[in-house]
């Protein structure tokens, strides 16, 4: 045994995985629930700092129900997030997250959010792709950051937790389908932690890290996904990645969807608005799978415009004729971001933009409480999954602008109370793994890949291979010979990290074991979503192949499970929950 | 392009040179991401969103503090790059800075909404009445991301390490300003002491180096101002009250959904 | 988290405070105010020890004002300097008073505007700094003008 190493066990009632808004929302509710009555005890861990997390980067808005006087009503919001997801939402969990979303907003605005507001200082609202109503609440083009400010801020007023900033989970110990924790390495020391708590939370956001024009961080790597998977546990859906349409060339950061909201045009070649030909009703204001299979098409057709510095083809969104003051109200983060990479004012020039990824409609298959299920669809006692990191599912298919960040508070707040009225009733005692479980997940990490001296392949030749990979291959439109290409070349790829051999060999702020250690995720992601999108031969949502154009409800109404497999995912099928509308053709 | 980098692995401390090749629109983070991809896996640096909104890749580049992600080559208008960690702050390694008593510093001046009737923050009908020119008046403090450049630029933090710095004082007049909040007095012997405001003789350097124009110094004289209208004239802010819900019913041609092709239960 | 252990501080301490190379005016002009402040301080106890002398009688004053005297331009350079300090702080003590006690030369709270110029930091700013460099820089020559005089030399 090496000396230098010493396991620490922590123990907490909750440990949170994932310091984004799903996180911090349920650490909130939880330790507001309890006011010191059971005192219980939270851990939030993060790989990075709590208030780095990626929900700081989300800008338009956040969907709820606030003036029923006006016309808006909870029966439209499930709708059209209904008809958003291309109805492969669970239509029972809709119905729920419609109603506690308005609930969330009022109660973060009392947290201290600066939504933007009305001349009479009410909350002001505005529209958003895919939406029959302006509900998408917003504080300028910032949402998703003021919401993050707002409940880390509240959270630091409780007492009762730690934070574990720059603590990277590896694994989730689960015995007899019974959460026993989290393992970690503390970056900051190198040292290998055991959490031991009651309840688990995971709530570490999506995967857009697989791709290579991708709105998302670098945090953003999946391992929430990964952990579940490894543990054996299913995940659904995972073939849904969200391709947001309005992604800035050449890096693909996040133009918001609120500047088609606020009425910015979307201009092809020939200068000419293509949206009235996919969509003639809502125009730039569809949904963001059909504005994005849209501009694909006007490139794949010649009509996209050629950027030299990039070699990439891209549309123009144009925004001059919003004026300036409006823009310097309503979306200066994006003027900002426009000037600061590409030196373009909006006021004054259009900027280039293609489809970027965004965000993962799947995830770990939960319950409508967030409770992670098992293979067998029994809930593992003392789990919960909550934010994209879970499916439980909202998005269907397809989400709609707006309705990200809301999902995260809504399931925030329901976690929170869940895991709070589980503790309370069942009174569970601290669990203790066998001890096996431990040493083989430290010798995993520690012994068999920090130590391995054999081997010569690099982690990040191994990662940029990778996305290239699905950026050619499993990309807004795909076809069954592109995603069989694909599944070969992950195949390749997963072959050879078994192979790698890490150079830096230290333990403090070893980036390169962490970096190592997310692509093992990200491996298994790629070839899920790639053999999972294979075997759905259908378009749908987000999911759209060439080869199959059409929605084909008889036989792909349903949801995918995969699971771990000793030779890659095995995949199974479960029923869409139908309980308000039967699915009907999704014209915009 | 010559890129010197401040390295420090626990032990030494040195300087070291890396040769990259770059593209004007290149940012400086594009080639920390190039030399630890492409040529040396063990320097360490902080990374995430890429897009100036998580504040993690706060480092000093060519002496000024900065997001290395915001800061593009081109704009630097030198042949060579010279990057270290943030002045002021413990180093872990190489880039990698210890901010947990910046955190620390941020939690003590309680950041967050306040009020004498904590039940108001619990029940919501509908939300305060905040008009938009009150919005103003603190929206601009509520843009920090806490990414720590401003208390590498302070002078006072280099000469007093206790002193709560531009970060912490700015979210507090953030709150103080908030017309929601009734906190003023809990904090005010936070932010009245030895380490507190008065520490700081406006250098403006924290307003100057700050990547999202928060301009904390403007915050602190305008929170030494508020100090003194209450310790010498005992006035302060008023805040404002819940705001009242008032049930109207929709409009006639308001849009429906469908109607339901099941027969629902509503349960929620 | 690793307190008891004594981690060095990167680039820190008096020397780093008062080196405002690559930042703002106004950080130029917080080192010149803490120089000159202390300078004042200095001259402050110095000048308290002198009258201290003349406390003591006659005998004790006249050994005094032959001591500086012996000083001869020195004294007088000297005093130069301590007056500039003075004008100095003096002047830009005023515009920290207007600052931090009025809120003025500050502008209001707005939304930050990319690229991202502070208000604090503003053409009030500037132009209050350099009126006081302004005026300063003539009142010393004249009391470098009065000095010299003083000393016969104009």
């Amino acid at each position: 045994m090496r000396k230098d190493i010493g396991m620490e066990t922590l123990d907490y009632d909750v440990a949170i995985v994932g310091s984004g808004l799903a996180g911090l929302r349920t650490a909130i509710e939880v330790l507001r629930r309890d006011k010191g009555k059971l005192g219980l005890k939270v851990a939030v861990i993060s790989k990075i700092y709590l208030m780095r997390s990626h929900s700081v980067s989300a800008e338009g808005g956040t969907s709820a129900v606030l003036y029923p006087e006006e016309g808006d009503s909870f029966e439209l919001m499930a709708w059209d997030t209904i008809k958003g997801s291309d109805f492969l939402a669970d239509q029972d969990a809709v119905w729920r997250f419609v109603h506690i979303a308005t609930q969330e907003i009022r109660l973060i605005e009392r947290w201290g959010v600066p939504w933007n507001r009305r001349e009479d200082g009410r909350i002001e609202q505005r529209w958003f792709g895919g939406l029959s109503f302006p509900r998408a609440t917003y504080a300028q083009d910032k949402t998703g950051f003021f919401e993050m400010r707002a409940l880390y801020d509240t959270l630091l007023k409780y007492d009762n937790w730690d934070r574990f900033d720059e603590n990277f989970v590896t694994s989730i110990v689960i015995e007899n389908n019974e959460f026993k924790g989290f393992t970690a390495i503390d970056l900051k020391t190198g040292n290998f932690r055991y959490f031991r708590a009651k309840a688990g939370v995971i709530a570490t956001g999506g995967a857009g890290q697989l791709y290579r024009i991708t709105s998302m961080a670098v945090s953003s790597t999946g391992d929430g996904y990964g952990l579940a998977y490894n543990a054996g546990l299913p995940l659904k859906d995972m073939e849904f990645v969200q391709f947001h349409p309005t992604g800035l060339v050449p890096r693909g950061i996040l133009i918001t969807e609120a500047a088609r909201g606020e009425g910015a045009y979307l201009i092809n070649k020939d200068g000419e608005r293509f949206m009235q030909k996919y969509a003639p009703s809502k125009m730039e204001l569809a949904p963001r799978d059909i504005v994005s299979r849209a501009i694909m098409k006007e490139i794949m057709e010649g009509k996209g415009i050629y950027d030299e510095k990039s070699g990439l083809y891209h549309v123009w969104l144009d925004m001059r004729h919003l004026g300036k003051e409006r823009i310097e109200q309503k979306l200066p983060f994006i003027r900002e971001i426009g000037l600061k990479y590409l030196g373009i004012d909006i006021v004054d020039q259009p900027l280039p933009i293609r489809p970027t990824v965004h965000y993962n409609m799947g995830g770990i298959h939960v319950d409508i409480d967030g409770k992670v299920l098992d293979s067998t669809g029994t809930p593992v006692k003392g789990l919960w999954a909550a934010g994209e990191a879970a499916c439980v599912s909202i998005q269907g298919s397809n989400r709609l602008g707006s309705n990200g960040t809301n999902e995260c508070l809504v399931y925030g707040y329901i976690v929170g109370n869940d895991i709070y009225n589980y503790i309370e009733k069942e009174r569970p005692a601290l669990p203790s793994p066998s001890q096996n479980i431990l040493t083989t997940e430290e010798d995993r990490i520690f012994g068999k890949l920090l130590g391995k001296e054999s081997g010569g392949e690099d982690v990040y030749e191994i990662r940029d291979e990778l996305k290239d990979t699905m950026e050619k291959y499993v990309h807004v439109y795909r076809t069954g010979s592109d995603l069989e290409k694909a599944v070969v070349k992950i195949r390749e790829l997963k072959e050879r990290y078994k192979n790698i051999r890490l150079t830096d060999k230290s333990r403090v702020f070893n980036y390169n074991l962490e970096h190592a250690l997310e692509l093992g995720n990200m491996l298994e992601l790629a070839e899920i979503i790639a053999r999972g999108a294979l075997l759905r031969t259908e378009s749908r949502g987000a999911h759209a192949r060439l080869d199959y154009p059409n929605r084909d409800d008889t036989n792909w109404l349903k949801h995918t499970i995969a699971l771990k497999g000793a030779d890659g995912p095995l995949f199974s099928y479960i029923p869409v929950k139908i309980t308000m509308w039967k699915p009907v053709a999704r014209v915009y | 392009m010559k890129v010197r980098i401040r390295r420090y692995d626990g032990q030494k401390e040195w300087w070291q040179d890396y040769e990259v090749d770059v593209k004007s629109s290149d940012t400086v983070l594009d080639v920390l991401n190039k030399i630890r991809e492409k040529q040396d896996h063990t320097l360490a640096f902080r990374l995430s969103c890429q897009m100036g909104s998580c504040g993690s890749c706060g480092m000093v580049i060519n002496g000024l503090p900065a997001l290395a992600c915001q800061t593009r080559i081109s704009e630097l208008k030198t042949d060579s790059i010279r990057i270290e960690p943030l002045y002021n702050y413990k180093v872990i390694k190489d880039l990698v800075v210890d901010l947990n008593e910046f955190v620390n510093k941020h939690r003590s001046v309680k950041p967050w909404i306040i009020r004498k009737n904590p039940e108001e923050l619990e029940e919501a009908p509908i939300e305060f009445k905040v008009t938009p020119e009150q919005n103003l008046t603190f929206v601009q403090f509520d843009y920090c991301i806490m990414c720590g450049i401003c208390l590498a630029a302070c002078p006072t933090v280099a000469i007093d390490p206790l002193f709560l710095g531009p970060q912490a004082l700015g979210q507090a007049y953030r709150y103080i300003a908030d017309p929601r909040d009734e906190g003023f007095e809990e904090r005010i012997d936070i932010l009245d002491d030895s380490h507190g405001v008065w520490r700081c003789h406006f250098a403006g350097a924290c307003s100057y180096v700050c990547p999202k124009g928060v301009d904390p110094a403007k915050a602190i004289q305008f929170l030494k101002k508020e100090i003194l209208k209450y310790r010498l004239l005992h006035k302060k802010k008023a805040a404002t009250k819940p705001a009242e819900l008032v049930e109207k019913a929709p409009p006639p041609n308001a849009p429906k959904p469908p109607p339901f092709d099941f027969k629902f239960e509503g349960g929620v | 988290m690793g307190e008891d252990k004594k981690e060095k501080r990167y680039k820190t301490g008096l020397l780093r405070s008062l080196w405002p190379y690559n930042f703002n005016a106004e950080r130029y002009s917080y080192t010149l105010h803490r120089i000159t402040g202390v300078i004042l301080a200095l001259y402050l106890i110095a000048h308290v020890f002198e009258i201290y002398h003349f406390a003591l009688g006659p005998v004790a004053w006249e050994q005094t004002i032959a001591l500086l005297g012996s000083l001869g331009i020195w004294e007088k350079i000297g005093l130069w300097i301590i007056a500039g300090s003075a004008l100095y702080h003096g002047a830009n003590g005023l515009r920290l008073i207007l600052n931090e006690v009025f809120g003025m030369l500050l502008g209001k709270p707005v939304l930050p505007e990319y690229p991202y110029t502070p208000t604090s930091l503003s053409r009030n700013q500037k132009i209050a700094i350099y009126v006081i460099l302004a005026i300063v820089i003539a009142l010393w020559i004249w009391a470098g003008l009065y000095l010299l005089e003083g000393l016969g030399i104009i």
